[in-house]
Order: C-alpha cells, then sequence, then structure tokens
C-alpha cells in the first residue's frame, strides 16, 4: 500500500452570493475546489504539485493535513484518515504555510521550539539531538535566543521548517516555502530539503509557483487545474510535450536587409540584432540557418529552449487554465 | 495532566511576549482599572441615591457585583482565546496551524492567547466582594468558602460556554455576533445585580439559556445569609453545575460545527 | 465641499452594506435598555424620588438609541494612524481637519440614525411603564433636537481632539480605552447623570460630555424647561469653539511632525 492514497477527492465550497435586488433570500452558489482527484504517492518521493492560483493545491494540502473534511472520496495516510484520526495522523506529518506562522511572534524562537516539544510530548533526549541536528543544518544556532519578528524573510522560514520537522515526521506539506526569499536563502533551502529526503527519508510534497524548484527538487510532478488533475508524472515528460519551440538570436556584421524567413517562424527586432521563434519540427534548423545566412555575414548566433515559466504558462494556456 | 502543564508553559510565553511592549501594557491595564472602577461606583451611587434594593443591602449588592466582576474578567484574562481571539483566528486562518497538531483544538485555543491587563478588573472585583462582606458581616465558614469558590470556578466555564456559540458562529460564518453580546455582556451587565428583582421573562434568560442566576447569585445568597426563594443549602451546592452543563453542551456543539470548518486563504 | 459630502455618502453605503450587523446591534441594544429598565423598576419600588420612573425609563431609551453616538470606534482611522497609511491622506488636497471631523460626524449620525429608528418605534410600543414617553411639549421637542445636533457637533470636536492625540502616542488601544469610558460614564449611557448626587450634577453637566445627550434628554422629558434651551445651547457654543479651536492647533502641530517625520 502506498504512503499516500487519495481516491476521487472532491470538495465542493458553498458560498452564499450576495443578495440581488427583488430577492428574498440570498443564493447558494456551489464551487467545487476539488473535482474527482486521485494519486498515490510512495514512502520517500519528493512530489511536486502545480498549478494556477485557484486550482485547488491548497485544499489538497488542507484535505491530506485533516484541516478540512471532504465532500466525497477517501484518503489514505499511513493507513490513516487524516480527517477522522486528526490527532493520531498530524503526529506524523509537518506541515509549513509560507505565508502564515506557527511559531510566536514576539518570543525567542528557542522558546517556541520549546513549547513545541510540549505540545508533541517529544522526549527531551531526541528533542535535544533533533534541534541540534537541525540547529546545525540550517545555520540557526546563532538566530534561537531572537525574536521572531526580529528574522529576516529568510530566516524566518528556516526557523519555521525547524520547527515543523521538530517532531521528526515522516511527511512534509510545504505550501509555497520560497516565495518572497532571495537567491541565497532559495538555494539553501533547497540544499536542505534535499537532505532531509535523502537523509532521513521524509517523503515531501511540495506546492509552489516556481518552477526552478519544481526542477532541483522533483522527479515527479502532479498538475492541477480547475480542481482537477490533468498530469501526473515525471517533470521531463511534462516539459517534452510543451517544448517544442527554440529561440535563436542573431547579430550581423553591419546593417543588413531583414533576412527573409519562412512563414512559421516569428521574427522581431532586439537590440542591434534580431530574435526568432520557430518549432523544429515544422521548419527544421537547416533550412532556417541558410536562410539567416543568404541576409548576410552573421557575426554572433546564440540558440537557447523557451524557459520553464514560459512552458508553464503555455501548457496553462493550452488546457484552457 | 499533561495538558494543564501545556497551558501553563503556553501562559508563561504569552505574558513574556505582551510584557514586551511594557508602556502600552500598562496604560492599557490602567484604562481598564478605570473602566471597571466606573462600573463600581455605578453600583455605588444607586446605593447611596436608593439605599436598597428589594430585600438587598448594601453590602449584597457589593458581593454581587464582585463576583461577577471577578468571574468575568477572570474569564476574559485566561480564556481571552475564546472569549476575544478567536473570531480572528478564523478570519486569518491561523486556526489552519492548530489543526495540525496532535492537540484538541479548544485546548490549543485556549493556549494561544491570555489578557493580563484584566487582573485590574479582577483586582476591582476583589475589591467589592471584601467590602460586600464587611458590610453584610458575612459568617464564614469552610463551606461558604468552598461555595464561594466553586460557584466562581462553575461561572468561568459558564462564561467560556458562553462565548463558544459565537466561535461556532464564527466557524459557520454567521456575522451576528451582537445577539451572542446580548447574552454575554447583557449577562454579565444583568448578573451584576440579584435575579430576584428582574420579571419573569428575565428571570427565565438567565436561569435556563445563560444560567448566571444559577451558577452565581443562589450560592451569593447563601453566602449572605439570605437563601434565594429561600432555597435550602444543598440547592447552592448543586445549582453551580449548571455552568459545566453549559460549558459541555457548547462543547459538543463546538466539536461538530469544527468538521464544517471551511478554511480560508490559500 | 464636495468631498465632505461624499464621505458622508459613502459611510451610509457601509451602514447599509452590513444591515445584518445593524439588525443584531439593535436587538441587543433593546435587550440592555430593557435590563437597565427593570434595574430602575425595581430601585424605584423601593425608594421613589424626585425624578419621576417615566423619565429615567425614557432617559434610557435615547440612551441605547443614540448609543452610537458616543462610542469612537472608526478603527479604520486608528489603523491609518498607526500603519502610517494617513501620509496617502497628507497628499490630498483637503483640510485634513475638516476631512475627519466629516468622517466623524458622518459615522456617529448615519450610524445612529439607522440604529435609533427602529429602536425607538419598539420603546414607543412598549407598555407605560416600560416604553419611552412623549416629550413634554412640542417646543420642548424642538428645541431638543436643536441642542443634540449641536451636542454632535461638540462631540465630534472631542473626538477629533483625541484623535490628534493618538497621533502622536500612536499605539490607540490604552487611550481610546479611556476616553470611551470616559464618555460613557459622563454622558449618562453607565447610570443617567440625573441619578448622580446632585452635587456632582452642578459639575459634570457643564462638561462637553453631557452635552451630547444628556442636555436634549432633560430638554425632552422637561426636566430642563425649553425657556432654558437659550442657554444649553450657548454652552454648547462655548464648548463648540474652545473644542475645535484646540482641535487645529494639535492637528496642525501634528502634519508639521508628521512632514518632518518623512523627510
Amino acid at each position: 500500500m502506498a504512503y499516500i492514497e487519495a481516491n476521487g477527492l472532491t470538495k465542493i465550497f458553498t458560498v452564499r452570493k450576495k443578495r440581488e435586488k427583488g430577492h428574498l433570500m440570498r443564493e447558494k452558489q456551489q464551487i467545487t475546489a476539488l473535482d474527482n482527484v486521485s494519486f498515490r504517492v510512495e514512502e520517500g518521493e519528493l512530489v511536486g504539485y502545480i498549478g494556477p492560483n485557484g486550482a485547488g493545491k491548497s485544499t489538497t494540502v488542507k484535505l491530506l493535513s485533516g484541516i478540512l473534511t471532504p465532500s466525497a472520496g477517501t484518503a489514505c495516510v499511513n493507513g490513516l484518515v487524516p480527517w477522522e484520526n486528526r490527532k493520531q495522523h498530524v503526529r506524523d506529518i509537518g506541515v509549513v504555510f509560507g505565508q502564515r506562522s506557527q511559531l510566536w511572534w514576539d518570543v525567542p524562537i528557542a522558546d517556541s521550539f520549546a513549547l513545541l516539544r510540549d505540545i508533541y510530548r517529544i522526549p527531551l533526549s531526541s528533542y535535544t539531538r533533533r534541534l541540534e541536528e537541525l540547529t546545525d543544518a540550517l545555520q540557526l544556532e546563532s538566530l534561537l535566543r531572537t525574536p521572531l519578528r526580529q528574522l529576516s524573510l529568510g530566516q524566518r522560514m528556516r526557523a519555521e521548517l525547524c520547527g515543523s520537522l521538530l517532531h521528526n515526521p515522516k511527511l512534509l506539506f510545504l505550501d509555497e516555502p520560497t516565495i518572497g526569499l532571495d537567491a541565497v536563502s532559495k538555494l539553501a533551502l533547497r540544499d536542505f530539503l534535499r537532505h532531509e529526503n535523502k537523509e532521513n527519508g521524509t517523503t515531501i510534497l511540495l506546492t509552489t509557483h516556481d518552477m526552478e524548484d519544481i526542477a532541483a527538487l522533483c522527479s515527479r510532478v502532479m498538475v492541477l487545474g480547475h480542481g482537477k488533475k490533468l498530469f501526473d508524472g515525471a517533470l521531463n515528460d511534462l516539459l517534452a510535450r510543451y517544448d517544442t519551440s527554440r529561440i535563436v538570436f542573431v547579430r550581423y556584421d553591419g546593417i543588413v536587409t531583414l533576412p527573409s524567413l519562412p512563414e512559421q517562424c516569428t521574427l522581431e527586432q532586439d537590440g542591434d540584432g534580431y530574435r526568432i521563434v520557430y518549432e523544429p519540427a515544422q521548419v527544421p534548423t537547416s533550412v532556417l540557418l541558410s536562410s539567416l545566412q543568404a541576409a548576410g555575414p552573421i557575426r554572433e548566433l546564440t540558440a537557447q529552449a523557451q524557459s520553464i515559466d514560459h512552458l508553464i504558462a503555455k501548457m496553462y494556456r493550452e488546457m484552457d487554465l | 495532566m499533561n495538558t494543564i502543564k501545556l497551558y501553563l508553559h503556553s501562559m508563561r510565553m504569552l505574558l513574556k511576549s505582551q510584557l514586551q511592549y511594557p508602556a502600552s501594557f500598562i496604560m492599557q491595564t490602567l484604562a481598564q482599572l478605570v473602566m471597571e472602577g466606573g462600573e463600581f461606583m455605578a453600583v455605588i451611587l444607586i446605593v447611596d441615591r436608593f439605599d436598597k434594593l428589594n430585600q438587598w443591602m448594601p453590602g449584597d449588592l457589593f458581593f454581587f457585583f464582585g463576583i461577577m466582576s471577578v468571574t468575568f474578567y477572570l474569564t476574559e484574562c485566561f480564556g481571552r482565546g475564546v472569549t476575544g481571539a478567536f473570531p480572528g483566528m478564523v478570519r486569518t486562518g491561523q486556526l489552519d496551524t492548530l489543526l495540525i497538531r496532535p492537540r484538541g483544538v479548544l485546548t490549543q485555543v485556549l493556549c494561544s492567547a491570555i489578557d493580563p491587563r484584566r487582573i485590574s478588573c479582577i483586582a476591582v472585583g476583589t475589591a467589592a466582594l471584601v467590602i460586600g462582606c464587611q458590610r453584610s458581616a458575612v459568617q464564614w465558614s469552610l463551606l461558604k468558602v468552598l461555595l464561594l469558590g466553586e460557584s466562581i470556578l462553575c461561572g468561568t466555564f459558564l462564561i467560556l460556554g458562553l462565548f463558544m456559540i459565537e466561535a461556532v458562529f464564527c466557524i459557520y460564518s454567521v456575522k451576528s455576533v451582537e445577539l451572542v453580546n446580548a447574552l454575554t455582556y447583557g449577562g454579565r451587565s444583568a448578573c451584576e445585580y440579584p435575579i430576584d428583582i428582574f420579571p419573569r421573562p428575565l428571570r427565565f434568560v438567565f436561569t435556563v439559556i445563560a444560567p448566571f442566576a444559577l451558577v452565581m447569585h443562589v450560592p451569593a445568597a447563601y453566602i449572605l445569609g439570605k437563601p434565594l426563594f429561600g432555597w435550602p443549602v444543598w440547592a447552592a451546592i448543586t445549582t453551580p453545575a449548571a455552568g459545566l452543563v453549559t460549558f459541555a453542551v457548547m462543547y459538543a456543539v463546538f466539536c461538530r460545527a469544527m468538521r464544517h470548518y471551511r478554511s480560508t486563504g490559500s | 465641499m464636495s468631498s465632505y459630502f461624499s464621505v458622508f455618502r459613502m459611510r451610509w453605503k457601509m451602514e447599509l452594506q452590513y444591515r445584518g450587523a445593524v439588525i443584531g446591534g439593535v436587538i441587543c441594544q433593546i435587550f440592555f435598555g430593557l435590563i437597565l429598565i427593570c434595574l430602575y423598576r425595581a430601585l424605584y419600588a423601593g425608594k421613589p424620588q424626585t425624578m419621576p420612573l417615566d423619565s429615567v425609563v425614557t432617559y434610557v431609551w435615547l440612551q441605547q438609541a443614540f448609543f452610537r453616538m458616543l462610542l469612537s470606534s472608526d478603527s479604520e482611522l486608528t489603523d491609518k494612524i498607526r500603519t502610517g497609511a494617513i501620509a496617502y491622506d497628507l497628499c490630498r488636497p483637503l483640510h485634513l481637519y475638516g476631512y475627519y471631523y466629516a468622517r466623524i460626524m458622518a459615522q456617529k449620525l448615519l450610524g445612529s440614525l439607522l440604529r435609533a429608528a427602529p429602536m425607538l418605534v419598539f420603546a414607543c410600543l412598549l407598555p407605560r411603564g416600560y416604553g419611552i414617553s412623549a416629550p413634554v411639549s412640542v417646543p420642548a421637542f424642538l428645541c431638543a433636537v436643536l441642542s443634540l445636533m449641536s451636542g454632535l457637533l461638540c462631540v465630534c470636536a472631542l473626538e477629533n481632539l483625541t484623535m490628534g492625540f493618538t497621533m502622536r502616542t500612536l499605539d490607540a488601544r490604552g487611550m481610546q480605552a479611556l476616553m470611551n469610558l470616559l464618555m460613557m460614564t459622563l454622558s449618562g449611557n453607565v447610570l443617567p447623570l440625573t441619578l448622580f448626587p446632585d452635587s456632582w450634577q452642578r459639575v459634570i453637566t457643564l462638561l462637553p460630555y453631557a452635552q451630547l445627550l444628556d442636555s436634549p434628554i432633560r430638554l425632552y422629558t422637561g426636566r430642563y424647561a425649553w425657556t432654558q434651551a437659550s442657554q444649553i445651547i450657548f454652552l454648547q457654543a462655548v464648548w463648540l469653539v474652545i473644542l475645535i479651536a484646540l482641535g487645529l492647533l494639535l492637528w496642525r502641530a501634528n502634519q508639521k511632525r508628521l512632514v518632518v517625520q518623512g523627510g
């Protein structure tokens, strides 16, 4: 049996609309946040979970962490139904909400951790060991006596991570953990997550809008849109589907007339050169090159693939999200 | 036992964080003192003008005022999570972070806020109690001391229970908290005075729906040596349990409501 | 001038949006009124006073109906001050003191009218001894309305002055709690001023707090003869001038300080 098994998870919210003129009662509107979503996650996997805003990512995380009860469907995490055995279930999970703190604002973070020890009933010896391990890996030793409110965003996120891993959870949910972090903090955070996943075998489910997080960390990615699961598989497979076009930058010696290109290419001026987007499947690269050379002496030429963000945007467009 | 330890630990920490802003804290504590002092002054002025209220002498009225004040503000001080912070926790989604921990929701809500400024209100209430006892020349016995303690303890549970109605409304995102205020703050204002001065409908409200009368007035009247409606001593011992019943009922409702909790925000 | 009116229009829309809260608030306030009336009835049963019971009951209902005029509860404004968002308002081509005066006035006037109407209707329907009684005479009623209006002007000036102090201390909560409390006690909401010891009344009725509701109610119930109205309105006018002058001074000083802080 897989570590997480979700079958036909559905969540419908009833929203009361604003009362319109002439209507005595307010109308109710049903919003399907999650529509019949099924998946399995094995122990030790590091899965990325992406989708545009409002796709139902957070709802999934909230269902699997026992905060919400689904309208239909079942889920089983490590043999437990999250919303029925909440207390027992959450003992083995950690959750980090990127935009919501679970530590105490005005007290040193060490005090917050000590209180978490009481909440999770962690024995002192294993708590000390684990705290040392985490503060080492997250470089928190020097910050332990500092109140949360005085920490920078990156330091705060490290403290949050430490707080949610103190009780050694087997499963970690991360909801947009890198939001607003600078490059250094982001890289350090990714290193830590990879380490935590490899060394402790922690299963990690990562929700994010940052595709680089996914590319750097996840072997598997799930795409959600309008509450439905649209893709589940390796990131490379997903990208291969949409990674069909290439971009070429070309600069000529001196001023030349505009090169005449096959119809399917788009061309635009870019500084003192040109930027060409084409699909190798339609226009073979050799054809493009020879028509570029015909226009005059090329000084410089670079070719590159579309960025992941572009690909995902394209994917969302094509999936009509 | 572990839960109590957790609660005490939380309170210590919250107190520490409140004292990070001493100037604001002192200012607000003083404001609270003046507020409750003003309420007490109103009772003193009434006594000054009217001498008595039915069979209740000035000392008795101070005693009734004191027992309500001490109980109500003890609850607001130590139960701040339920009496004040809960709606905000639902609105901001802070409740989510409580749900991902292996403890009861109510325990954690109670552990998440304290209002030490109320200490000055409690002090005013205590003063009223002491003055009341002296002026009414209360004959203390061990039973009466226990009865007072029981009444205050059950009273805090009653008030917590009433504020939980508001919490339940919040979970279902119903916005009419003002109606609940009629029971909680209205109950406090009304039941600063003994129940038997009110006409029947109000007596019904504060005996059956929000049983302040059973929890506070019956034992208080016995302590003052003027048993309410001539009820015997065992009535004074048993009726405060109504507060525990209210709490238990509301706790059950609260747990059911939590299943319908719809966490907001992403 | 039109910008001051738009403040009123916006407030009116806001009040209508929260109809649910208004209905709940009215029911709660009626309940409080009933509790107080039962208390005074019981007290009067023991020892009647020179002031008739009906007047006390009327006093209570009018206090409850216009309760909204007492509380300063514009949390948006205090938040603005705390977070520094008030800097935006400084950039607007408005006279700040006047703008906030209009805001406070809109909130007090519209908020309480919406609540007072249903409550007073309810209070009229109650049986004698529980319900509100009619004003002693038509001129008395007109004088009461007039002095309520000028009392309102006074209180808005008073609150704007507090707001000015709040801008200095930044943490508004302590200050506001204190002001609200003075307002509740000294305007007769906690205990009708007519039941205060007579010697106290002589001083309290002169304070600006008493101008808002106590004076109009006394005119309404005939405690003050309507021929005295000119004296009352004169007193209110004196307070109005003093409070507005102080407020203007304070706000001007604040504005200078804010500009300095902004660099």
